[in-house]
């Protein structure tokens, strides 16, 4: 049946085809929706793997360096259990499918759009957002850097686009023109913010490579 | 940057200026206006802890879902709520579309909200919503604007389909055309794109009784109170709305539309604070877009370049029973001209005033005949241009930003119509102008001063992203002598002093000499108190650095606190309002754009662009530069990627989302020369505004670009490649007459 994962340590061994994930729905779909409500996981009559939901349960995520312990419904996204169960509202939501990435965090060095990544999935894993990045009232270069140069407007995508830009530079400590755009290519301005978030990338001094 | 040069002397002003404006006028020399002051909210933003209102959490707070029409044109018969109120998590349910026979039943375009939901999560929500049960009676719709024109189009809208405006009719259309040796008639177009602002609509709305406080993401806090007390027929006086950062709004934010209503609504069935922010789709189909434009257009030329006559139908739709207005001819004299205009209604949102409304699109349409022109002429289109400008003036000063513009850009090297060079990638120039009005009107601040120095600026005025809590402290700290980081403003809060919406590149100008005014007389109450312990009379007194003192003797003074240590209890505490004579009405700017086409794939690549724009008195002068750059990226987008795309047949939206409502990235982004005109002619003008005018006119210079490039004119925006490729065929075929 769906779960032919066998080894739940090794996730990498999901099969995540679209076939494989309609099979694995379908699943899910056969547990009595009661229990499902009731319970956390549920164990699936014919194979014995476990199942999550759908109703709530328990998750523990690593966000900003804090453990953070959240009650979820396993199909509610990363973004939305941090802005609506943990009052994390740095990062934002725009277009709510992986396009404009106001949604941006770091998920083990690499950056990720946190509307479109279920939390159950991102356990075990080092969240960062906006949120964390500042140092208390310091503010991280990058941070810095938008400010200086004036590289936001009403500020709503720029959570996301500092996030990006702070991968980047972990990647690049002094980025070229060509990789700045490649790196800043998966998030939108709307204000038209562009030419200055250029103008912060190529100037943030003192980033380690991360 | 360089600075523009202006010559001219300034134009009487149509009022002349207050007691107050006289009093309170604008420092010759500047300290802090007109200097670039990073935005005071900058840190908050950046690092998150800027509480937008889709960020507002309350206590016991729930989630509101909107039920919209997935038809077009249909009557609501029936509205069943009974199985998603039994839903899980579900606290309320409320019909907003009575159904029945009425034309009140009508939905009349897709996205139309029908009813609402609201449940413990956002899920919840969602899954609650889809339980609603709506049963439609399916109606005729039209998608297109030929489709509603159409001699066989079912009569979708009451009144008619179309609604034909005045005709506008000035010198002797039969004698211009006489005089006319080239004659251009074509039909030109621009589309309908939405706002997509990046923080959606929406609103949490929490009751304590018969009080409501509503976080709204709007550009006009006032406005949403009225909006909100009008819509549930309570008193203004209950209502207190709060906008400390919102995500954008482009014009589509001066109305807490039905979403508003229906978040107050759940909120009060639940007995729950709600919070109902849209989704991506819901913001394509409901919350307003940019009117399309179409003209078919008869113009005339002399032999020796000068425009004759001007003889133009034009329409447009603004959705559902909306209008589709804007400026036709744009800008340059045709001494004979006339213009009927016809409002066409299709099923489709309706239009809301998107950054600078129908400007954009009459630039268009009027820029692009004019190289039509021009060529016939053999003109250069700078020359040409500059041949046919209304007379000059402060605010209509084109001649010389055209001139100071093409040496900047070095529009000398432009080649003519068509680039003579081989291979597939053609280069071109292009150039435009445009004109927007902003100015001032009513608006009003509040200033306290109190005995430990402090300094606070109240404003019931948001900042839509332009900088506005930024020049509320730079024009406080200018007035006062005092460095900007001793203000504190306070915005985006319907407690603080009546202020109209953030529209039309008026807020600054409105803001401006109320808060001028309004510190200027708290000044004035601190020098009656100062003056005593000086031993001198309060009209010597001057404030800079810091300090108060006897004017040219700064060792004869007292510091900014001890001055305030003679305040007492009672804060110092003024009003403000905005009088004419700080302010103006009328900017003016031209774009010169750069571009690269392949001429076998059609894809545009914009290299570069210059613009000359003024605004009167500089306020910030880093925020005002990146309103122009912003301007400027918006109409790009306008030009060669956003498109609201209707499906003729069905009438949905196809591409509601972002992934394929395209939008410019980092790599679309050109190099952007910025000439911010700074001269005295300007200053004397006071304050104007700058978020509207720089983004009309982009979108014209860059298809005035792509014509000088390959050689053929495309007359519809947006600029998209099939429609370039296919230009140039028919280019190649003999081209149009």
């Amino acid at each position: 049946m769906a779960q032919k994962n066998k080894d739940p340590e090794k996730p990498e061994q999901i099969d995540r085809s679209r076939r494989n994930f309609l099979k694995t729905a379908g699943a899910v779909s056969t547990v009595p929706l009661v229990a499902g409500i009731a319970g956390a996981a549920v164990a699936d009559a014919q194979t014995g793997a476990a199942i999550a939901g759908p109703g709530d349960v328990p998750i523990q995520l690593m966000v900003n360096g804090k453990r953070l312990n959240l009650n979820i419904e396993p199909r509610m996204t990363l973004l939305n259990a941090l802005r609506n169960k943990a009052d994390l509202t740095g990062n934002k939501r725009g277009c709510d499918r992986g396009v404009c990435g106001a949604c941006t965090m770091i998920i083990d060095g690499r950056t990720a759009y946190s509307c479109s990544t279920l939390a159950i999935e991102v356990q075990g894993k080092q969240i960062r957002t906006v949120d964390g990045l500042a140092n208390g009232a310091t503010l991280h270069p990058v941070q810095q850097a938008f400010c200086d140069r004036d590289a936001l407007m009403c500020g709503f995508c720029t959570p996301g686009f500092v996030m990006a830009t702070v991968a980047l530079i972990e990647k690049h400590p002094n980025p070229t023109p060509a990789q700045v755009k490649a790196g800043l290519d998966g998030n939108i301005c709307r204000c038209g913010t562009f030419t200055r978030i250029m103008e912060a990338a190529t100037s943030v001094k003192g980033v380690a490579r991360g | 940057m360089a600075n523009a040069q202006q010559p001219g002397a300034p134009q009487p002003a149509p009022t002349g200026p207050t007691a107050n404006a006289k009093k309170y006028a604008w420092p010759e020399k500047p300290v802090v206006l007109s200097t670039r002051v990073k935005r005071l909210d900058g840190p908050d933003k950046v690092s998150g802890r800027a509480k937008y209102s889709f960020d507002i959490n309350r206590p016991g707070m729930i989630f509101g879902k909107i039920v919209r029409s997935p038809h077009p044109h249909a009557r609501v018969t029936a509205v069943d709520l009974s199985e998603a109120r039994r839903a899980p998590g579900v606290k309320a349910a409320l019909v907003w579309k009575e159904p029945g026979t009425e034309a009140a039943s009508e939905v009349r375009y897709q996205g139309e909200p029908v009813a609402a939901v609201a449940a413990e999560t956002e899920e919840q929500a969602i899954d609650a919503a889809r339980l609603v049960k709506v049963t439609y009676d399916v109606l005729p719709h039209v998608a297109s604007e030929a489709q509603s024109m159409a001699s066989d189009a079912p009569l979708v809208f009451q009144g008619g389909n179309t609604r034909k405006g005045a005709t506008q009719e000035m010198g002797d259309l039969e004698e211009g055309f006489k005089q006319a040796a080239h004659i251009v008639e074509q039909t030109y177009s621009t589309h309908v794109i939405t706002h997509v602002c990046m923080e959606s609509h929406g609103c949490v709305c929490e009751w304590e009784g018969d009080k409501l406080t509503a976080w709204v993401s709007t550009q006009g806090v006032h406005a949403s109170r009225q909006q909100l007390a009008d819509g549930l027929k309570i008193p203004q006086a209950n209502i207190r709305v709060i906008t400390q950062y919102m995500g954008g709004g482009f014009g589509s934010k001066t109305n807490v539309g039905a979403e508003g209503l229906i978040c107050a609504r759940l909120a009060q069935q639940a007995t729950a604070p709600v919070k109902l922010f849209l989704d991506r789709k819901e913001e394509h189909l409901d919350t307003g877009n940019r009117p399309s434009a179409f003209a078919k257009i008869r113009a005339g030329v002399s032999a020796d370049g000068k425009l004759t006559a001007f003889d133009g139908q034009s329409w447009g739709t603004g959705g559902a029973g909306a209008v589709s207005g804007f400026p036709l001819p744009y800008i340059y004299q045709f001494p004979n001209r006339r213009r009927v205009h016809t409002d066409v209604f299709v099923n489709a949102g309706q239009q809301r005033p998107m950054r600078a409304p129908g400007h954009p699109q009459g630039c268009f349409l009027t820029e692009i005949l004019m190289d039509e022109l021009a060529d016939r002429v053999r003109m250069d289109p700078v020359e040409f241009r500059i041949k046919n400008l209304p007379e000059a003036s402060p605010n209509a000063a084109w001649g010389d930003y055209f001139r100071q513009g093409a040496k900047a850009f070095g529009w000398d090297k432009r080649h003519p119509t068509g680039d003579p060079t081989p291979g597939p990638i053609k280069n071109g120039f292009g150039v435009s102008a445009h004109q927007w009005g902003g100015g001032g009107r009513a608006g009003r601040a509040h200033c306290e001063i109190t005995s430990d120095g402090g300094v606070v600026m109240r404003t019931g005025t948001q900042d839509i992203g332009t900088g506005t809590r930024t020049i509320v402290a730079m024009l406080t700290a200018e007035t006062l002598g005092l460095p900007v980081s001793a203000v504190k403003p306070e915005i985006g809060d319907t407690m603080y002093p009546v202020c109209g919406a953030s529209g039309g590149s008026t807020t600054a100008a409105s803001i401006s000499p109320a808060i001028r005014i309004a510190a200027g007389k708290a000044l004035d109450q601190l020098f009656e108190k100062v003056a005593p312990q000086l031993g001198v009379s309060a009209d010597v007194l001057v404030a800079d650095t810091g300090r108060i003192h006897v004017k040219g003797n700064a060792s004869k003074g007292m510091t900014w606190k001890d001055a305030c240590k003679l305040i007492g209890t009672e804060p110092i505490s003024t009003d403000g309002e905005w009088e004419a004579g700080l302010s103006s009405t009328g900017t003016s700017g031209v774009q010169f754009t750069e571009v690269d086409v392949d001429i076998e794939t059609g894809i545009v690549k914009v290299k570069r662009v210059l613009t000359v724009q003024d605004c009167g008195l500089i306020v910030d002068r880093l925020t005002a530069e990146s309103q122009v750059y912003g301007g400027i990226i918006g109409s790009l987008n306008f030009a060669l990627f956003e498109d609201r795309i209707l499906d003729r047949v069905t009438g949905q939206m196809v591409n509601p989302n972002m992934e394929s409502y395209l939008l410019a990235g980092m790599s679309d982004i050109p190099k952007i020369d910025i000439m911010l005109v700074d001269t005295p002619v300007q200053r004397s003008r006071g304050v104007i505004g700058i978020g509207e005018p720089p983004t009309v006119s982009t979108a014209s210079s860059i298809a005035n670009a792509v014509r000088n490039a390959t050689g053929a004119t495309v007359r519809s925006l947006p600029l998209h490649p099939h429609k370039i490729l296919a230009a140039i065929e028919e280019q190649k075929a003999g081209g149009t007459k």
